[in-house]
């Protein structure tokens, strides 16, 4: 199967049509935030998105806070913006209505969630948030919460009681800007979690409050500026120094953001195979960033050459999101980028040894994600028939396109389930349930198993609205296997440790990040559709220092625990 | 805030403002019952500026064709180094020179690395498209002053193809990709490309 997949992915002929029909009605996901109690707004600025920080939207989560091997969800809230006084005029600008809230929600044994927010103390510092990472930053055995925003970033340290306390003034990391997409990784290979942020835009909170559309759109509306005519950001690098602190290492690592490029999505993966996380920086309207790590604690970067940072035309892309993931079955890295409305989102397809291909076209990823504007992004086997399908949150950032739906749909749009048939992807979405028929501005997108059923849930933020939780009722259909990774007295979540599964003729390949889609970070126990397969032939753990754990003839439809020594 | 762009608005405010000042004087002058018309100092004037903003992109085309020439220079050292280690069997030193040669092709093709990406931008930001025809053409990309779509491809093409090499470095394979550039890099200057 491995083989066919790929040499169907490889053969120009190959086409949806040869590919074997599917039974009906496989996916069917149902938005069950609110009957979960999942109900906070997210806020984003104000309702014309008059500024870029409008309509940047902000991240989720889902991470085991408390380690009860229940998932809980965190939300990452902006402000709420209004005219200065009621019927001011434009020119006086707008003024802050309401500081969102960020909202922890514990998962309960009944499926539903409790607000924890304010006993946890999580609800953020007054910023105007943006992004979440999760990771145990100093090992002690908690996830930890780096939320990146208009501000200073917070680092909510799990105390392990259920409370958090920022320290990131205390480390080193607050980098006051407009902080997005970030990640968490072990840079050095010397165990210590180091820190990736990304930056876009350089402004201030008076020239967001001051802003006005004056970009002109077709010549039909006026909408806000950017990111072209407003200065990128540099990312920040962060080197840990055992956990205790952090050091600006920026320039020294080899991470300058020479381009000033407006950053938006992190992921840190190993997408040459050689035993060290690389760093993937997905880019608004610059060529993306691929630093491949040298093995010294330095990195290069190798996007342009190794055809990851434009698309096939050579052109850079509006990107804000990403996914990663094996999608195409043939043991390398896929990079999904997710871009403006009017453009593919992009396929990169891994060649092996950290080389990749624009097959946008010919996998039908860019075809179907041609005409809405694309954020978070998630792989994910949705129907555990064994292969990665695609999931896309979608939304545009200009409201005054609803005036003129006919031209290329409106601000609030449907978010997209792409299934994965033999390496060629079809749209599904019509056929995914009530959970795919609603239409938000969508933006931040997480996965995971919220409620330990087989199958994988989604978690999207949308602007100015609560978020939808699409729970799936379908998915266990098939056989599945979950594995969760410890590393015994060390972090709750083992960052760069690989899984790879072989089953029912098939191997195939998860890892675990802290930082992913857009400015989101999943489920940290990565998921396997086995499609018919009762037992896994071999579960191979690949652990940070290249280690490896394996387990045979492993039982299907349970979730696992590999620990590393075992 | 005391950046050189910071500086340069201010001379370049100061600049205006004499011309400003000197024009009216000439408008004074004409109401007194001289002949209708454009005062000729102000003509004046304006001929120096219409020379000194098409110098300026000329020199813009020269520095971009001198950002392209080092970086052309810079990958002819590449090549010969990977030459050298391909001969010598040096495979790691063969690796690491097509790695060197690649980014350097492809900043070929983007026209200048990601810092020059940077100042390109800010030309954008600024409403400078120094071939704004060539763009709605087809021909250039947003912001490009040299590369043409058509070079940039054959230059990332290259690029990828070299890097690509680097895992198995192979003389002849090189010697192919080289051409290529080479052709791409002689009908760019001769702009027929």
């Amino acid at each position: 199967m491995l083989c066919l997949a790929s040499a169907c992915l490889a053969a120009s002929g190959c086409t949806h049509a040869g590919a074997p029909a599917p039974p009906a009605g496989r996916f069917h996901f149902v938005n069950v935030a609110a009957a979960s109690g999942i109900d906070r707004i997210t806020w984003a600025g104000r309702p014309g998105k008059e500024h870029l920080l409008d309509s940047a939207g902000t991240g989720a989560a889902f991470l085991d806070y408390d380690r009860d091997g229940r998932l809980d969800v965190y939300l990452v809230n902006g402000w709420r913006l209004e005219a200065s006084a009621p019927g001011a005029p434009a020119r006086e600008g707008s003024r802050l209505a309401e500081r969102g809230r960020h909202a922890l929600y514990r998962g309960l044994p009944d499926g539903t969630f409790r607000d924890v927010t304010g006993e946890a103390r999580v609800a953020g510092e007054g910023h105007w948030g943006s992004g979440v990472a999760v990771a145990d930053y100093d090992a002690d055995g908690w996830p930890d919460l780096l939320i990146t925003g208009f501000g200073p970033n917070v680092l909510y340290r799990n105390r392990g009681d259920g409370t958090f306390e920022n320290v990131a003034g205390r480390l080193g990391i607050e980098a006051p800007g407009w902080n997005t997409g970030a990640a968490f990784f072990d840079a050095e290979g010397d165990g210590d979690l180091d820190l990736y942020v990304a930056s876009y835009i350089a402004c201030t909170l008076d020239e967001v409050l001051a802003a006005r559309a004056t970009l002109d759109w077709k010549g039909l509306e006026k909408v806000a500026l950017g990111p072209f005519g407003l200065k990128g950001a540099p990312d920040h690098y962060f080197r840990s120094e055992g956990g205790r602190r952090f050091v600006d290492a920026t320039s020294e690592a080899g991470l300058q953001d020479r381009g000033l490029a407006y950053g938006f999505a992190v992921r840190a993966a190993d997408f040459d195979d050689d035993g060290d996380l690389d760093l993937y920086v997905a880019n608004d309207s610059d060529p993306n960033y691929l630093y491949r790590n040298e093995g010294n604690g330095t990195f290069r970067e190798v996007g342009v050459w190794s055809g990851c940072a434009l698309d096939a035309n050579g052109a850079a892309q509006a990107s804000m999101g990403v996914a990663i993931g094996d999608a195409a079955g043939d043991g390398a890295l896929d990079i999904f980028t997710t871009n403006f409305s009017q453009d593919f989102s992009t396929f990169y397809r891994g060649l092996g040894g950290g080389f990749f291909d624009d097959a946008s076209e010919e996998t039908g990823i860019g075809p179907a994600t041609f005409l809405p504007m694309s954020w978070g992004a998630a792989f994910a086997d949705f129907d555990n028939d064994s292969d990665l399908d695609l999931v896309v949150a979608s939304g545009h950032i200009y409201p005054q396109i609803d005036g003129h739906p006919e031209v290329l749909g409106t601000f609030r749009q449907r978010n997209l389930l792409l299934e994965n048939r033999a390496g060629r992807f079809v749209d599904v979405t019509a056929e995914a349930g009530p959970g795919f028929e609603a239409v938000q501005s969508s933006r931040g997108l997480a996965v995971g198993d919220y409620d330990n059923d087989g199958d994988v849930d989604i978690l999207i933020t949308n602007l100015d609205a609560p978020p939808d939780l699409l729970r799936n009722e379908r998915g266990n259909a098939g056989s599945w296997l979950e594995v969760a990774c410890e590393i015994p007295g060390g972090a709750a979540i083992p960052i760069g440790t690989a899984v790879t599964v072989a089953a029912g003729g098939r191997t195939q390949r998860r890892d675990i990040a802290s930082g992913d889609s857009y400015v989101s970070s999943h489920d940290p126990r990565p998921h396997f559709g086995l499609g018919d397969a009762a037992t896994a032939d071999t579960v191979d753990v690949r652990w940070p220092d290249g280690s490896h754990t394996v387990q045979r003839g492993v039982a299907a439809r349970r979730l696992i625990t590999m620990r590393k020594g075992s | 805030m005391t950046s050189a762009r910071a500086r340069r608005f201010t001379v370049g405010a100061a600049l205006a403002a004499g011309i400003l000042v000197s024009g009216a004087g000439d408008v004074r002058a004409q109401a007194g019952g001289m002949p209708a018309g454009t005062p000729p100092a102000m003509v004046a004037t304006y001929e120096s500026l219409a020379d000194a903003i098409l110098a300026v992109k000329n020199t813009e085309v020269n520095l971009v064709r001198a950002i392209l020439g080092t970086g052309h220079a810079h990958a002819q050292v590449e090549l010969d180094r990977a030459r050298k280690a391909i001969k010598a069997g040096d495979a790691k030193g063969a690796q690491a020179a097509l790695e060197g040669l690649a980014a350097v092709v492809g900043q070929l093709g983007t026209e200048g690395d990601s810092a020059v990406g940077a100042v390109r931008k800010r030309l954008l930001e600024g409403g400078h498209h120094h071939n704004a025809a060539g763009e709605v053409k087809g021909i250039y990309d947003e912001g490009f002053v040299v590369v043409t779509r058509a070079a940039r491809q054959a230059f990332l093409d290259a690029s990828k193809a070299i890097g690509l090499l680097a895992r198995a470095p192979k003389g002849d394979a090189l010697e192919t990709e080289w051409k290529k550039v080479e052709a791409t890099w002689a009908s760019l200057m001769k702009g027929s490309v």
